[in-house]
């Protein structure tokens, strides 16, 4: 397509001699003869994406600074940022945001640690295809089956997780689900479940792109396996490791299905995470303008967030692209 | 595009022929749609008064109406006879069932979208009624309308047992009906009666006194019973734990087990309003006064001594531990006593339950007077009619919910799946006050003295509060009812977060 053009540099002008680089500058929309039908072309697609992101985005910021009603024929009230600022008194409101903080710390760093392991023990190993079969299933089922899965194992009457966690004497009274300590590491544990495999896959395709001669040379210099893993593989991993900590990062913003099915929020709001809360107050107290200031909230915080994650892990990357190329 | 080899047996698709098949399976699709969204039909036979019952019956012959309810035994009765009521209209009604707290959602959003695409609802009266109320059409209309088949019963309030009318119809103001009582379900407590005359010795030997569940049986004796069977379980684990309470993910059910707590001492509301007609502006919260802290630290020692999973059990989950054994006494909703007495699914079936009113509260608990009830509380699942549906299909709707509340379905539903009757006719059929005693085909009917006789009548009978914003103070109850349960705040600290919590809530 016209907006890739392929460029060949004089050979004693490039750094990246005998490479193919691809352009993507828009400066040579200036080199190309005025191509306007493909802005018809595109317009399908852009009223598409409009339709589905930008006016439900649109309306979404009219319902925070309204009191929307309920009762027919009623118009809604216009709010001004009253739905923002009564954010500020609302407790559930601040412990939503800790709970989730809370909860996506442990899940991420559970998730990124084991599915790392899991990779480097899997990589280049016999039976490698077997076994990433195997874990990856978790990841096929879907969450509220998966939520129901543990709520079951869970169970104080019939769960087996919880005849073992009592019969090893770690559970001492009360149930998993029904503790609010063990109820926020019931739910890590079962998103741990599901979504480890996600990062091992991630993790092992970066493995699979990591410099074999960069690994050789460390080995030469004298590094052991673990050296050669913290100083060669895991500075390659980085790229791999960001797009797996924003994919999950996200999802753990988004995905309530399995906290709503295991413990709705409970006990005493122990596992209520802001995206729960927000479920709470929009479909079951129908206080849409309430729960559309909580929703942009959250929505600016996660990009807020994400900007900050790839800013953590940019220099890295910039590194391992530059030294690649030398 | 791709490599097509000269001798392939297959023809290319022209661009014309992709384009065509494309836009035949979009408009295909489109149409499909809209088949599926728009699920009811209404065709039409105008009647007129003096016309016959058949005519009035049939007037609607030929639409099909789409009735979103709970899962509860009524709607599973009826569905599996739809066909009786097909017979008698012409009209097909498709009955889509959920649990409460997603037809709650799925409900509120229909209705506010205004395409009453269920023009049928289940109007539970706390968390669908209450916020919902002026979305419903008004029923009054419809049964004084006499080229409608109207029961021959009538509709009054006579006709329904006491309050039943008005917690599920009757919404902030006098007029209006809303939705008509279809079915109930109404608390009682379960024992096991096996066990309690088992061990009632061991139990006299420490407490002083017998282990016999009577209406003057007090929560604090609640307590002693719940302090026993926990010290008899932990010795052998084959006798199961005293007390399970109500505390799982839906707000209700955690409400409605501290209600009938704190109504039981000195008749304690939340609010100073009516329940019956219930309040849009029900003022400050009594949460947070002397009464409501000791009746919550009553409620406190009787969750300490209570099943380890009290605070994930909801009133479906406690029902399947106690018919697993799992306790010997719970406070349930009687529609329950069919699933307890069928000995395929419960351990507690063969006459080893007995049935009682809910507990006295305890005189040493009250602050002021020496006024304690046996509390008992319901859910009144009314029928209602979207208000945002065509005045056709409102009337259709009304031949459906008139059928389904009849004296004739009720009785059906009795004695099929279990249904809870809310028409007093019902009860004084010779059949169903023979089914009162065992062996009976009719095992709801057990619970019918405790309930219908007992528990239901003044002063015992606790409706609740009807507000707005009934979902969001419930899940206000919820939360800090667990908070002190759980050993996270005071009785006292709990109290005073939830009333200022509600308060805050209505801006008072």
């Amino acid at each position: 397509m016209a907006v890739n053009t392929i460029h060949r540099e004089p050979p004693e002008q490039s750094a990246y001699r005998g490479v193919r680089r691809v352009d993507h500058s828009p400066q040579i929309f200036n080199n190309q003869p005025a191509r306007y039908y493909l802005m018809w072309l595109l317009l399908p697609a852009v009223l598409l994406l409009a339709a589905i992101s930008l006016y439900p985005f649109v309306w979404l910021i009219y319902m925070s600074l309204h009191e929307v009603q309920l009762a027919p024929g009623k118009s809604d009230l216009w709010a001004g940022v009253d739905n923002f600022t009564r954010l500020f008194s609302d407790k559930s409101f601040a412990r939503g945001w800790v709970t989730l903080f809370k909860y996506s710390a442990l899940c991420l760093s559970v998730e990124i640690s084991l599915g790392v392991l899991v990779a480097v023990i899997l990589n280049n190993s016999r039976l490698e295809k077997l076994f990433i079969t195997i874990f990856l299933m978790p990841m096929m089922m879907a969450p509220v089956v998966a939520g129901f899965l543990y709520m079951f194992l869970y169970n104080g009457t019939f769960g087996w997780y919880f005849w073992l966690l009592r019969s090893l004497g770690v559970l001492d009274g009360g149930t998993i689900l029904g503790n609010k300590s063990w109820a926020m590491a019931g739910i890590v544990a079962t998103d741990v479940w599901q979504w480890t495999p996600l990062i091992a896959l991630i993790t092992l395709a970066g493995l699979k792109r990591v410099p074999q001669e960069q690994l050789e040379a460390n080995m030469v210099d004298g590094a052991g396996p673990l050296r050669n893993f913290f100083s060669v593989a895991l500075p390659n991993l980085y790229p791999f490791l960001l797009i797996a900590i924003l994919l999950r990062f996200m999802d753990n913003f988004r995905f309530i299905d399995t906290i709503l099915i295991m413990t709705g929020g409970g006990p005493a709001n122990a596992t209520k995470i802001l995206p729960t809360y927000l479920f709470d107050v929009s479909f079951k107290f129908f206080e849409l303008g309430r729960g559309a200031a909580i929703a942009f909230t959250l929505l600016l915080l996660t990009i807020l967030l994400g900007l900050i994650l790839t800013k953590i892990f940019e220099d890295p990357t910039r590194k391992i692209k530059t030294d690649g190329m030398d | 595009m791709f490599h097509v080899p000269k001798n392939a047996l297959y023809k290319t698709i022209s661009r014309r022929k992709f384009l065509e098949l494309g836009g035949g399976a979009a408009v295909a699709l489109g149409a499909g749609s809209l088949g599926v969204g728009l699920g009811s039909v209404i065709s039409k036979h105008p009647v007129h008064a003096a016309s016959s019952m058949d005519a009035k019956w049939r007037q609607y012959e030929g639409s099909k109406l789409v009735f979103m309810s709970e899962n509860t035994p009524p709607s599973f009765a009826i569905r599996d006879n739809i066909k009786s009521f097909y017979d008698l209209t012409g009209i097909e009604v498709e009955i889509l069932t959920d649990g409460l707290p997603t037809v709650q959602q799925k409900v509120g959003i229909d209705l506010r979208s205004g395409q009453a695409d269920y023009q049928l609802n289940y109007v539970q009266d706390k968390p669908i009624g209450s916020p919902f109320a002026d979305f419903y059409a008004d029923l009054n209309e419809f049964s004084v309308d006499d080229t409608l088949p109207l029961d021959p019963q009538g509709y009054g309030d006579n006709v329904w047992f006491e309050n039943f009318l008005d917690a599920c119809g009757v919404y902030y103001e006098r007029g209006p009906i809303r939705a008509f009582p279809y079915d109930c379900a109404v608390s009682c407590t379960f024992y096991r009666q096996d066990l309690f005359e088992k061990l009632t010795k061991d139990f006299e030997a420490d407490y002083g006194y017998r282990m016999e569940f009577t209406d003057d049986t007090t929560y604090k004796n609640m307590v002693d019973f719940a302090a026993f069977f926990k010290m008899m379980h932990e010795r052998d684990s084959s006798i199961p734990y005293g007390y399970g309470q109500h505390h799982g993910s839906f707000g209700w059910t955690t409400q409605l087990d501290i209600q009938r707590h704190m109504y039981a001492q000195n008749q304690w509301l939340d609010f100073a309003v009516d329940d019956t007609l219930g309040s849009k502006n029900p003022g400050p919260a009594n949460w947070g006064d002397a009464q409501s802290v000791k009746s919550m630290a009553g409620y406190k020692a009787l969750a300490d001594v209570s099943h380890p999973d009290n605070l994930t059990n909801g009133t479906l989950e406690l029902n399947t531990v106690y018919a697993a054994g799992g306790v010997a006494m719970q406070i349930q909703y009687h529609e329950f006593a069919a699933s307890v007495e069928d000995a395929e699914q419960s351990v507690a079936a063969g006459g080893k339950t007995a049935y009682a009113m809910g507990p006295k509260g305890e005189q040493s608990w009250n602050v002021a007077t020496s006024n304690v009830v046996n509390a008992t509380n319901c859910g009144i699942g009314g029928i209602g009619i979207n208000a945002g549906a065509s005045t056709d299909l409102q009337r259709a709707a009304f031949i459906f919910a008139s059928w389904a509340c009849s004296h004739e379905t009720q009785l059906m539903v009795l004695q099929g799946v279990g249904g809870t009757p809310t028409r007093r006719s019902v009860l004084d059929l010779p059949e169903v006050k023979a089914a009162r005693n065992r062996p009976t085909s009719m095992p709801n009917a057990l619970t019918f003295e405790a309930v219908y006789d007992k528990g239901i009548r003044s002063p015992n009978m606790v409706l609740g509060p009807k507000l707005p914003k009934a979902n969001e103070y419930h899940e206000i109850v919820r939360v800090g009812t667990q908070q002190c349960i759980s050993g996270e705040l005071s009785a006292q600290e709990a109290c005073e977060s939830i009333g200022d919590e509600l308060n805050a809530m209505h801006g008072v």
